[in-house]
C-alpha cells in the first residue's frame, strides 16, 4: 500500500505517493512545469534546471529543481511565480543559444516566454541533457555511452570515442534525444541561427495560464511527459 | 614507491569499485598516464563498467589519458601567484616550448600544465619542475631554467 | 609503543614526555610550513641537523622541525630556544653562525633578525614584530611548540588529554551543546553552526554515521588547511574523534586533494601513530568508543570540495555534487548520516573543549565567534598567515599585520574567499571580518583566503580570472553554471578585449543573478560574485573599458600597446633575448622595435629594461 501525502502546489491541494517527485505530482494534477531532461520512466537527473520551483519553508522561498524534489507531507510549491518564470526564461534563453537546431529547444524557449536571444548563437550538437545516458543504463543496462570529461568540455562518448561492441544499436539514446528533430522551418546552418519564434500562437494561450497545462502543441515538441504514452 | 605492474596495484582492491581513483592514482604514478588496456583492466577487475571508468580519467586533473614529457613542468595560475605575474611566467614557458598547456613538446622532453593552486601562495609565483618548487619565479629565471635543462638532455643525448 | 589502553596510562606518559621535553637545554625550532619549504628550509634544516648531531647523542640540545610560522614573506625561519630568538630568512651558511653564537652562548647575530621597514629597528623576538603581535595566535602558536613529523610533543603538551576527559566526563549531548554554546562556525567558506550540524547528524536515525574532515583546500591563494594539516595533525585528529564520539560515527575520512601530497603524507603518518597509541581503533582509552580514519586522496578537481561532490569522490565517483534537498547530515556518504567539516573547524574542537565555550565566545562579533586563520597574499608586504579574532578590520589585517603595499602601488582591493568570494575596494577597509558583515558587503570571509591587489591589478580582468576558473573546473553538469558561467566568461572577456558594448552589464547582472539562483550546488551560486562583486565595487574600471577601450590598470593585452623610447633606448639587447616571441628587433648599441604584430603584450620586456625605455600605452 503506497503511502500518500499532502502538499500544496500553487495552492491547490495535491495528494502524491510517497517517492513522488514534485515534478511528477504537478503534471499529474495538470500544472505544467516546463522541463527537459526529465523522462518519466528514467531516473532524474536535475541537469537542465527547467523544472525549477519555489519551496516555501520558514517564510522563505527556496529556489530548487522539482524533478530531484521529493514530495513531503506539508510542502509547500509555487511553481510559476514571476521570478520563476523570469529564471526559466533566463535558462531557456541559455539553451536556445547554444542549440538553436532543435525543435524542443525551441519550443521550450517559446513556452518559456524568450523573446529575444541576448547571447551570440552556436550551433551545438548536444545540449548534455543526459536523457541518452540514462537510458541506455536504465533500459537496457548496457551503458555502452556516457558523460565524458567536465565542465566545458563535457560531452557523450563511447569509451575511447568507439562504439563497443555490447551496444546493440537499440536506438533508444536516439528516440529520446531532443537534437533529432530540426525546427519547423528547416535545419539552420551557421549564421543562420536564430530565435525561431513560429509557435507565437500557442503562447498566447499558455501566457494566459501560465501553469496549467493545456497540451499544447509546445510539449510535443519538447516531449513533454504528458504526451509521452 | 611506483608500482610496477598492474596486478601490484590491484592487490587487494578486486571488485571495490570505490577504489577506483586510488587505483588510477597509483596507475598514472606508475606510468605516467592511464593506457587503455589499463581502464580495460581495471573495468573487469574492479566491476566498473568501463565508461564509468573512462569517465573518471578524463574527469579528475591528476589523471592524463596521452603518454607525458620526461619533464613535467607546472606553473601556478592561483589568485596570488596571478596577481604577481604569474601569467607572463605561463607566457615565458610556453613561449619558449613552443607548446600549449597540456601539451608535450615535439621531442617529448617537456610537458606543461597549469594548476589553480598548489598552496604555496605566500612566495608567488610558483613554478614547479619535476616535484621541485621554485619560488618567487621570474620569466628569466624560467627561461635560465628551461635552458640548462635542456642542455643538460642534449648533453646526456650526445654522450649515450 | 605497547597502546595505551586506559586514560591513567596517557597521563604517566605526558608527564614523562613532557619531563624529558624540559630536559634540553636548548632548542632549535625550524618552520617547515609551505611557505618556508618553498625558500628552501630543506636545506637549512638539513644543515642544523648535521651541525648539531654531536648533541644529538647526549640529547641536551634539540632540532624540531615544525609546521608554518605565519611570517612566510620572511622565510626560512629560525627560532632558538630559550631565548625566544627568531632569526628570518636564514641560509645554510648561516647555520654555523647560529649554533656556535646563539645556540652555545646565547648571542644574538644582529643581521638575522627582523627589521622593521619603517623604522630601521631589529626585533629579537616574535612579540617585538607588529606582525606576530597584533595576532591573536590559538591554533599558529601551537606550531612552534609541535615537531610536525612527531606524536610525542603532541602528547606533551596535553595532546589527546582533552579527548581522554571528553570520552571519561561528557555525554554526548553535552560536548554538542558545548560546541553550540561556542558559537563556531564553519571554517571552509559556509560558516553553519557547528553545533547545529552536529546535533542534526546525531538525531539522524541510522546507526551507521561517518565523520568527514575537509582538506581539498581548493580556493586559489588560500593554504591555511595545508599548513594546519601538515604542522599539528593531530590537533585535528583529536578534533575528528571528538566530534565522532558526540555524533556517534565509528568511521572518518581525511580527503586531502591531489595537490598536497605533503599534507597527504603527513596525514597518514598521524593516523598511523595515533593507531599505535591507541588513540584510534578499538576501545580507546578503555572507554569502549572504537573509532578509525581512512585518509583519502583527491584526484585533482576543485568541485570536490563542495560536501556532495567530495562524497561522490569517495565513493569512487566523479565529483558530481547532488541537489541539497535532503541534508547529508541525514543522508550522505553511501547514503548514510555524515557530518563534514573543514581542518581549521575540528583544529577548534579540542580548544574549545580544552578551555570551555566561553573562552571561544568571548572572541570575535556577535555573530561570528573565535579566532581565524588566513593566508594573506597577493600584493601586500608581509605575506604569510595570520590568525585574528573575527571582526578584526580588514584594515588591521592589511595594513597594520600586513605591512601595506608590496611596492610603490597602492592597495585598491582585497579578494576574499576565493573564487565564490567578492573583491571589496580598501574605500571599505574598515569592514570587519564577520560572516554577515562581509556577506552583506557583497564578499566573504570563505575559506580564509586574502588576495591584497593594487592600482596595477585591473578588476576585469580578476573577474575574468575567476570566470576562466569556474569554468575550467564545473563540473558541467547543470545549464546555468556549465553554460551560465560560460557565457559571463564570453562577454566579461569581450569587455576586457575591446568589444565590450553598454548593455552588457546590466547582462551580466541578471544572467549573475540568475545562477545564483538556480545552479544546482554551491561551486554555480556563487560563481557569479567576483563578477558581481566588481560591478558593484569598481563599475568606474568596466564602463573605462566599454566607453572608451581602456584599461585604467594598464593590464588587459588587446587594450594596452609596449612601444620603445627611442631616446632611452641604449640597445642592450635585454628585452629582445628575453621576449619568448620573438617581437623585438634591433642591432647592438642601436635602438630596438617592438614589432606590433608579433607583441603579446605579455609584458616580460618591460621587467627586463633597465632603462625604463619600454613604453606602456
Amino acid at each position: 500500500m503506497p503511502q500518500y501525502v499532502e502538499l500544496t502546489i500553487d495552492g491547490a491541494s495535491v495528494r502524491a505517493p510517497k517517492g513522488l517527485s514534485v515534478l511528477e505530482a504537478a503534471m499529474e494534477y495538470g500544472i505544467c512545469i516546463p522541463h527537459l531532461c526529465h523522462v518519466p520512466t528514467l531516473s532524474d537527473f536535475g541537469g537542465c534546471r527547467l523544472c525549477i520551483v519555489e519551496r516555501v519553508e520558514n517564510g522563505r522561498a527556496r529556489v530548487t529543481a522539482s524533478c530531484t524534489l521529493r514530495v513531503q507531507e506539508d510542502m509547500v510549491i509555487r511553481s510559476n511565480t514571476e521570478r520563476i518564470r523570469m529564471l526559466r526564461r533566463n535558462i531557456a534563453e541559455l539553451l536556445v543559444a547554444q542549440a538553436p537546431n532543435s525543435r524542443a529547444i525551441q519550443d521550450i524557449a517559446v513556452r518559456c516566454g524568450v523573446r529575444r536571444v541576448r547571447y551570440p548563437f552556436r550551433n551545438q550538437k548536444c545540449v548534455l541533457c543526459g536523457r541518452c545516458v540514462r537510458a541506455c543504463a536504465e533500459l537496457w543496462d548496457a551503458r555502452a555511452l556516457g558523460f565524458v570529461g567536465r565542465g566545458k568540455a563535457r560531452h557523450i562518448d563511447f569509451p575511447f570515442g568507439v562504439r563497443p561492441e555490447f551496444c546493440k544499436q537499440c536506438q533508444s539514446c536516439i528516440q529520446l534525444c531532443p537534437m533529432t528533430i530540426t525546427p519547423c522551418d528547416g535545419p539552420m546552418g551557421p549564421g543562420e541561427e536564430r530565435l525561431c519564434g513560429k509557435c507565437e500562437g500557442q503562447l498566447a494561450i499558455t501566457e494566459r495560464a501560465p501553469d496549467a497545462c493545456v497540451w499544447c502543441d509546445l510539449g510535443r515538441g519538447f516531449d513533454c511527459s504528458r504526451h509521452v504514452t | 614507491m611506483s608500482a610496477t605492474s598492474l596486478e601490484e596495484v590491484l592487490e587487494g582492491r578486486r571488485s571495490q569499485p570505490q577504489q577506483l581513483i586510488e587505483v588510477l592514482q597509483d596507475v598514472q604514478e606508475g606510468w605516467g598516464y592511464i593506457s587503455q588496456p589499463a581502464m580495460i583492466a581495471i573495468s573487469q577487475e574492479l566491476g566498473v563498467p568501463l565508461i564509468e571508468v573512462y569517465r573518471v580519467a578524463s574527469f579528475y586533473k591528476a589523471f592524463s589519458l596521452v603518454p607525458r614529457g620526461k619533464h613535467l613542468i607546472t606553473v601556478c595560475m592561483g589568485t596570488a601567484c596571478h596577481v604577481r605575474g604569474a601569467p607572463r611566467l605561463g607566457d615565458q614557458v610556453t613561449g619558449q616550448l613552443q607548446v600549449e598547456p597540456g601539451g608535450t613538446t615535439s621531442d617529448g622532453l617537456f610537458t606543461v600544465e597549469t594548476v589553480n593552486c598548489l598552496g604555496a601562495c605566500a612566495l608567488g609565483p610558483v613554478v614547479v619542475l619535476d616535484g621541485v618548487y621554485h619560488s618567487q619565479m621570474t620569466p628569466r629565471k624560467a627561461r635560465r631554467l628551461i635552458e640548462s635543462l635542456r642542455e643538460t638532455e642534449s648533453r646526456e643525448t650526445v654522450s649515450a | 609503543m605497547p597502546k595505551l589502553a586506559a586514560m591513567e596510562e596517557l597521563e604517566q606518559l605526558r608527564a614523562s614526555l613532557a619531563a624529558d621535553r624540559a630536559r634540553a637545554s636548548a632548542t632549535v625550532i625550524v618552520c617547515g610550513g609551505p611557505g618556508c619549504q618553498a625558500s628552501g628550509c630543506r636545506e637549512v634544516a638539513e644543515a642544523l641537523r648535521e651541525e648539531l648531531s654531536p648533541d644529538a647523542l647526549t640529547g641536551s640540545v634539540r632540532l624540531r622541525v615544525t609546521g608554518c610560522h605565519g611570517f612566510c614573506e620572511q622565510g626560512p625561519l629560525v627560532l632558538v630556544e630559550p631565548h625566544d630568538i627568531l632569526y628570518c630568512r636564514v641560509e645554510p651558511g648561516d647555520v654555523g653562525e647560529i649554533v656556535s653564537a646563539t645556540v652555545r652562548n646565547g648571542t644574538v647575530i644582529e643581521r638575522l633578525l627582523y627589521m622593521d621597514p619603517a623604522s630601521g629597528k631589529r626585533a629579537r623576538s616574535e612579540q617585538e614584530i607588529p606582525f606576530y603581535r597584533l595576532q591573536d595566535r590559538v591554533l599558529l602558536a601551537l606550531h612552534r611548540e609541535v615537531d610536525s613529523a612527531s606524536i610525542a610533543d603532541y602528547i606533551a603538551l596535553g595532546g589527546y588529554s582533552t579527548l581522554a576527559k571528553v570520552l571519561r566526563d561528557y555525554e554526548p549531548e553535552q560536548v554538542i551543546r558545548q560546541i553550540t554554546q561556542s558559537g563556531l562556525r564553519g571554517r571552509g567558506g559556509g560558516g553553519f553552526p557547528t553545533g547545529r550540524k552536529w546535533a542534526s547528524c546525531r538525531a539522524a536515525p541510522g546507526d551507521e554515521k561517518y565523520v568527514i574532515c575537509n582538506a581539498d583546500e581548493g580556493d586559489p591563494g588560500a593554504y591555511m588547511d595545508r599548513s594546519l594539516l601538515e604542522g599539528n595533525p593531530h590537533l585535528v585528529l583529536e578534533g575528528m574523534l571528538i566530534g565522532a564520539w558526540a555524533i556517534g560515527a565509528e568511521r572518518g575520512y581525511i580527503y586531502v586533494r591531489n595537490e598536497y601530497p605533503a599534507a597527504l603524507e603527513r596525514s597518514r603518518r598521524a593516523v598511523e601513530q595515533a593507531r599505535e597509541y591507541g588513540f584510534l581503533g578499538e576501545d580507546i582509552l578503555g572507554s569502549g568508543f572504537s573509532f578509525d580514519i581512512d585518509v583519502a586522496r583527491g584526484g585533482g578537481a576543485f568541485v570536490c570540495g563542495e560536501s556532495t561532490a567530495l562524497m561522490a569522490s569517495l565513493e569512487g565517483k566523479v565529483g558530481e555534487p547532488r541537489p541539497k534537498d535532503v541534508h547529508t547530515v541525514e543522508e550522505g556518504l553511501w547514503g548514510k548520516p555524515t557530518t563534514l567539516n573543514n581542518v581549521e573547524t575540528w583544529a577548534n574542537v579540542p580548544l574549545i573543549m580544552q578551555h570551555g565555550a566561553p573562552w571561544f565566545a568571548g572572541k570575535g562579533t556577535k555573530g561570528s565567534k573565535g579566532t581565524k586563520i588566513f593566508a594573506l597574499t597577493g600584493r601586500v608586504k608581509n605575506t604569510g598567515l595570520v590568525e585574528v579574532p573575527m571582526g578584526t578590520t580588514l584594515r588591521t589585517i592589511v595594513f597594520d599585520i600586513g605591512g601595506g603595499a608590496a611596492d610603490g602601488s597602492a592597495v585598491k582591493a582585497v579578494q576574499t574567499g576565493g573564487p565564490s568570494g567578492g573583491c571589496l575596494p580598501v574605500e571599505q577597509f574598515d569592514l570587519p571580518v564577520d560572516f554577515d558583515a562581509l556577506a552583506k558587503a557583497g564578499a566573504m570571509v570563505g575559506s580564509g583566503g586574502m588576495v591584497v591587489m593594487d592600482e596595477r591589478t585591473c578588476m576585469v580582468d580578476v573577474a575574468r580570472y575567476f570566470l576562466r576558473f569556474l569554468q575550467d573546473e564545473s563540473c558541467g553538469k547543470c545549464v546555468p553554471c556549465r553554460v551560465g558561467v560560460d557565457r559571463m566568461l564570453e562577454i566579461v572577456t569581450d569587455i576586457t578585449e575591446g568589444r565590450g558594448r553598454p548593455g552588457q552589464l546590466a547582462l551580466l547582472e541578471e544572467l549573475g543573478d540568475t545562477i545564483r539562483e538556480t545552479a544546482l550546488c554551491a561551486l554555480g551560486k556563487t560563481a557569479p560574485n567576483p563578477v558581481l562583486s566588481t560591478l558593484r565595487h569598481f563599475r568606474s574600471e568596466y564602463e573605462a573599458h566599454i566607453a572608451e577601450g581602456r584599461c585604467p590598470a594598464g593590464v588587459c593585452r588587446a587594450l594596452i600597446t609596449y612601444t620603445i623610447d627611442e631616446e632611452r633606448c641604449t640597445g642592450c639587447g635585454l628585452c629582445r633575448e628575453a621576449c619568448p616571441h620573438g617581437a623585438i628587433s634591433g642591432e647592438t648599441k642601436q635602438a630596438h622595435r617592438i614589432e606590433q604584430a608579433a607583441c603579446q603584450r605579455c609584458g616580460i620586456c618591460i621587467a627586463e629594461c633597465r632603462y625604463d625605455a619600454i613604453v606602456l600605452s
